[in-house]
């Protein structure tokens, strides 16, 4: 879906006031909203479907006379809501971010950090590359802090946890499980939309599974991510882009990367999915009117529940020909996992992934066995999901799993440990991995 | 004033169609906003024992022992000293020493291990030991400097001096790491009761235009950024690497 034909409801999270259609004057500097950005009272507040403009109650003087600096509470007013409520988009940012638990993330939870301490912004650039969106000011990376070597002791834990740097992204061991703190919505269907005799049900997380304006959803929390290689770029689908009717699944945005290219490492990702409408003859994704423009609006879907209005509203102001027939497509968005970063004990054990080290043999396969170090107790450092499972969160099945970020489906003919790793041949021991 | 005037008829308009979608949505989506109730007490752990060590004064050491920087890492490395004997792994570094002179900037955040992992000689920060046989071999930076000029160690650095000597020096000649400001430390924003001068109840565009008063350069940048267009560039989208165009406002459709 887009913002376009929607602007009066989806602005309330633009920095400006009063983008209410393709008329909105971006050259008129009065337009910007300092106070969203830099408010410090937490009373600023945009109204939701005012198309950025304020609350009529929030004393602008006031909030105007207490500017500072940009916080995880402004930041937030926007980026922990996305998609109509908190968590909906970001698996890895909601509201609790606000007070966050330590273990939930402890750059915020611990230090307290501020978004944009990370986000170093210059002239209102802000860097960080979004899965969701292309625009991007800045590459941002968890190394540009704490350099290629992360682990900082001289152990031989560290020695391999700083190699697997080069493979893998820091949030695939260290945010082992997404919407850790809140359920994240994982599957938004709106073909079902339109039902208004539906009940909602509530799951298990206490969320609804339907909307009569939005359609059926599914929430997961604590779920583990899916894993694929990334390079840092992203693949996408755009308004007007042609695509597979016939696909199964549309990737509107996915990682790219491979298990061959050396820039690539391993990230977690959740996979948003869902089902929304293409256009059955020109085959591009549709773009429909939701929100009325006012009371006499005559195509908005969220007034008269009318798909067939609402697209050929929402493609003219998209500036495409529609073709007159539409018809469900399921898409798919990977969303990267990169904050909500837990304490570094509750990172994933070696005996999570490699079960190579999950029997009597650890890292005695490779190393003579030293009376200095405990094997046994290296291979099982760090979290078994025990803990979050006390904390009653919903891993109980991931207790003592292994194989945790699917090694064959990385391209792997198996653990590493075993059969060898990417570019370089097992040192001791073993024949490579390509040996008959 | 030709579209002031335009907007203004607008604002009636904007602010009836709020009222009509909240009364019918308002059990569709709750607004995020006030189920969260916050804690006034809230705090970050580990920010907030950093920010309790910065604050003490810890005794003076006058006298130190004449050492080479050459013997003193190498008696460190024969000691076994390094990254494990760490005690904390993250400081604070201000001090009511700096701030009774100034306070203009907030407290560094300074990450101690990972800046001892990557030099691997603690002598190169710890470049003194204490006289005093029953210290400690390392003792924190404002133990040995604290006011600057006093009368009984007038050679030795302040404590401000001796934090920027260290930090930006090495930054500089490792080419790694902040050197300006701002790279390192929060600005404090000044006061703006004062300085903001707006009419009772002003409109929204009012409130802008006395904040670029004074920010016109804000203003500017603002105009051009993606948080004002909504499109950019796209230099991290495959076979659109060069494209400005793209962005929310523009192009870019998803499944929510």
């Amino acid at each position: 879906m887009s913002p376009i034909s929607n602007e009066a409801r989806c602005t309330s999270c633009h920095a400006g006031y009063g983008w209410k259609d393709n008329t909105f004057d971006f050259t008129d500097a009065t337009r910007i909203d300092c106070l969203v950005c830099h408010d410090t009272t937490g009373t600023y507040k945009k109204a939701p479907p005012g198309a950025g403009m304020p609350d009529p109650k929030v004393d602008l003087v006031k909030v105007a006379q207490n500017v500072g600096h940009s916080s995880r509470k402004t930041c937030g007013e926007c980026h922990f809501n996305g998609g109509g409520a908190e968590a909906v988009k970001h698996s890895d940012m909601s509201r609790q971010l606000l007070q966050p638990e330590r273990a939930c993330d402890v750059h915020m939870g611990g230090y307290d950090m501020q978004c944009a301490e990370c986000h170093t912004t210059r002239n209102h650039r802000i860097p960080g590359r979004s899965s969701s969106v292309p625009v991007v000011e800045g590459a941002l990376d968890c190394q540009d802090c704490h350099g290629a070597k992360p682990h900082y002791g001289n152990d031989i834990l560290d020695h391999h946890l700083n190699r697997h740097c080069e493979n893998i992204g820091c949030n695939t061991c260290h945010s082992p499980v997404y919407a850790k703190c809140k359920p994240t919505k994982v599957w938004w269907d709106w073909s079902k939309a339109g039902d208004k005799n539906r009940k909602p049900q509530k799951d298990k997380y206490g969320m609804g599974d339907y909307d009569p304006m939005k359609g059926e959803f599914v929430w997961a929390e604590s779920a583990k991510p899916v894993y694929r290689w990334h390079g840092g770029f992203f693949k996408r689908v755009f308004i007007g882009d042609r695509i597979d009717l016939e696909a199964g699944v549309t990737n509107i945005a996915e990682p790219v990367g491979s298990f061959v290219d050396p820039n690539s490492k391993i990230e977690p990702f959740k996979i948003m999915k869902g089902v929304q409408p293409a256009d059955a003859k020109y085959g591009y994704l549709l773009v429909p009117h939701l929100f009325p423009r006012d009371k006499e609006d005559k195509t908005a879907y969220w007034k008269h529940y009318d798909w067939q209005k609402a697209i050929t509203d929402g493609m003219q102001a998209a500036g495409l020909p529609y073709s007159g027939d539409y018809r469900w497509v399921e898409t798919w968005m990977y969303w990267g996992v990169d904050h909500e970063v837990m304490p570094a004990g509750m990172a994933l054990s070696c005996v999570q992934c490699h079960e190579s080290l999950s029997g009597e043999r650890t890292c005695d396969r490779c190393h003579q066995d030293s009376r200095e170090v405990n094997f046994k107790q290296v291979a099982h450092k760090g979290t078994d999901f025990s803990w979050m499972v006390q904390q009653g969160r919903d891993v109980s099945h991931l207790v003592g799993t292994t194989d945790y970020i699917d090694f064959k489906a990385l391209g792997y003919k198996g653990d590493p440990i075993v059969y060898g790793g990417r570019f370089k041949k097992l040192p001791m021991g073993y024949k490579p991995a390509s040996a008959p | 004033m030709k579209k002031r005037i335009w907007f203004l008829g607008l604002v009636p308009v904007l602010a009836l169609l709020c009222l009509v979608v909240s009364a019918g949505r308002a059990a569709a989506a709750a607004p995020s906003g006030d189920e969260l109730a916050l804690d006034p007490a809230w705090k970050a752990p580990d920010q907030e024992a950093a920010r309790e060590r910065a604050r003490e004064v810890v005794p003076f050491v006058d006298a130190v022992v004449d050492e080479c920087q050459l013997c003193r890492q190498q008696r460190l490395r024969d000691m076994g000293l390094g990254v494990k004997d760490i005690v904390h792994s993250y400081f604070l570094l201000d001090s009511p020493v700096i701030k009774q002179r100034e306070d203009h900037y907030g407290p560094v955040r300074f990450m101690h291990t990972k800046h001892a992992a990557q030099i691997q000689d603690c002598a190169v920060c710890h470049h003194a030991r204490p006289a005093d046989k029953a210290a400690k071999e390392t003792v924190r930076c404002s133990a040995c400097h604290q006011e600057s000029f006093r009368a009984d160690t007038p050679d030795r650095l302040g404590l401000k001096a001796a934090y920027h000597q260290q930090c930006i020096a090495c930054h500089r000649d490792e080419a790694k790491g902040p050197m300006d400001c701002a790279g390192c430390h929060p600005k404090n924003v000044p006061d703006h009761k004062e300085l903001v001068k707006l009419p009772a109840n002003p409109q929204p565009w009012d409130v802008t235009a006395e904040c670029l008063r004074c920010h016109p350069g804000a203003g500017e940048d603002m105009l051009a950024s993606s948080h004002w267009l909504w499109r950019g560039h796209s230099a991290y989208t495959l076979d659109h690497q060069k494209k400005v165009i793209h962005g929310k406002g523009t192009t870019a459709i998803n499944n929510f």
